[in-house]
């Protein structure tokens, strides 16, 4: 079972080399991978995390009070919006850099 | 971008340069590749806004009160929340005076988005340009509407509560006055090619049917981000077309 998995992984592994490998202007600066994964990683758990409140405490909300489902739908909406463009602005910024 | 030209680009780039080229030595602008001046994005906006005016004009004949069609109850849905959103956001008074421009707003940026499914076609909201236009007529609007619905009063918007704050709130208010439309622009385009990305990189880790699903998620992103676009459109009107009561 541990080496099935293993070798899922490295296949996947091995599939996945050539999309990072096409970019050779980015391997050329190797720095500038390794940080804007990291960037993303951090953008992105952290949007989660912020998502996860906000649609936590708006289910709590809409559990409580039916009625104004509506009204909480739409203001969550605006605010995941808002929540994940900050995330969207990090992948702009390496979009730029890479 | 501009690395492979669409049908439609080509199309209109070997019997319509000669008018781009017009248009573009107007505004003064010379073109990458003089012969071929159309990009892609360009190409794309303009076959969005062709399909747009043609759904329109058949929409248009075909209205009927009797045998309304399925085109018409379609549209009706949509005017319909339209109406609703408008009345919610920027007052029963003044709201249907402005979803004329917020739904065509809302019409175009859903085509625009919708259109990078079709295969042999890409979103025109992919490219930062055409996002921009949208959010710098939203933002030419919202001042304009302000300036004529409350005059000179409109400037107080920008000077805070209290007029000792006035130096500390007028550079606040002007920045965040002129970061709206580059995070409605970011916002649309990011979502966009973070989309396409995700698609990309899910064909190449694995085989032809998985992508099929984020491209699912795609379409849903897509309406989403139609759908506040607009509603950040409406906030930003009823924001500035608000009487001051107190």
């Amino acid at each position: 079972m541990k080496s099935k998995m293993f070798l899922l992984l490295f296949a996947m592994f091995v599939l996945a080399t050539p999309t990072f490998a096409q970019d050779t202007a980015a391997s050329a600066r190797p720095a500038i991978t390794i940080t804007s994964g990291i960037a993303m990683a951090l953008a992105s758990g952290l949007c989660a995390l912020g998502q996860g409140r906000a649609l936590a405490s708006s289910a709590e909300a809409i559990a409580r009070n039916p009625g104004a489902g509506n009204v909480i739908r739409g203001v969550l909406i605006l605010g995941l919006a808002f929540i994940e463009s900050l995330a969207l602005f990090t992948f702009v910024i390496i979009a730029a850099k890479f | 971008m501009g690395h492979h030209e669409l049908w439609f680009t080509e199309l209109l780039n070997n019997y319509f340069a000669a008018p781009a080229q017009a248009a573009l030595n107007l505004a003064g602008i010379e073109a990458v590749n003089p012969a071929r001046p159309w990009a892609n994005f360009v190409a794309m906006e303009v076959l969005v806004a062709l399909i747009i005016v043609v759904l329109f004009a058949v929409l248009r004949s075909a209205l009927s009160v009797h045998h309304p069609g399925k085109l018409q109850h379609v549209f009706e849905l949509i005017y319909n929340f339209l109406h609703q959103q408008a009345d919610e956001i920027i007052g029963h008074h003044d709201g249907p005076k402005y979803v004329a421009f917020a739904g065509t707003l809302f019409i175009f940026v859903l085509f625009g988005n919708l259109i990078g499914v079709v295969p042999s076609f890409e979103s025109p909201t992919m490219f930062a340009p055409v996002p921009l236009g949208c959010a710098m007529a939203t933002f030419l609007v919202y001042n304009i509407l302000g300036l004529k619905a409350n005059g000179a009063g409109y400037l107080k918007h920008f000077t805070g509560p209290i007029l000792w704050l006035t130096p500390l709130m007028l550079p606040i208010e002007i920045i965040s006055h002129l970061a709206r439309p580059m995070s409605l622009t970011i916002r649309l385009y990011a979502n966009m090619v973070a989309g396409e990305k995700v698609t990309l990189v899910f064909l190449s880790l694995t085989y032809f049917l998985v992508p099929v699903v984020f491209m699912g998620l795609h379409v849903f992103v897509s309406l989403i981000q139609a759908f506040i676009f607009m509603v950040l459109t409406m906030i930003y009107i009823g924001g500035a077309v608000s009487h001051e009561e107190h």
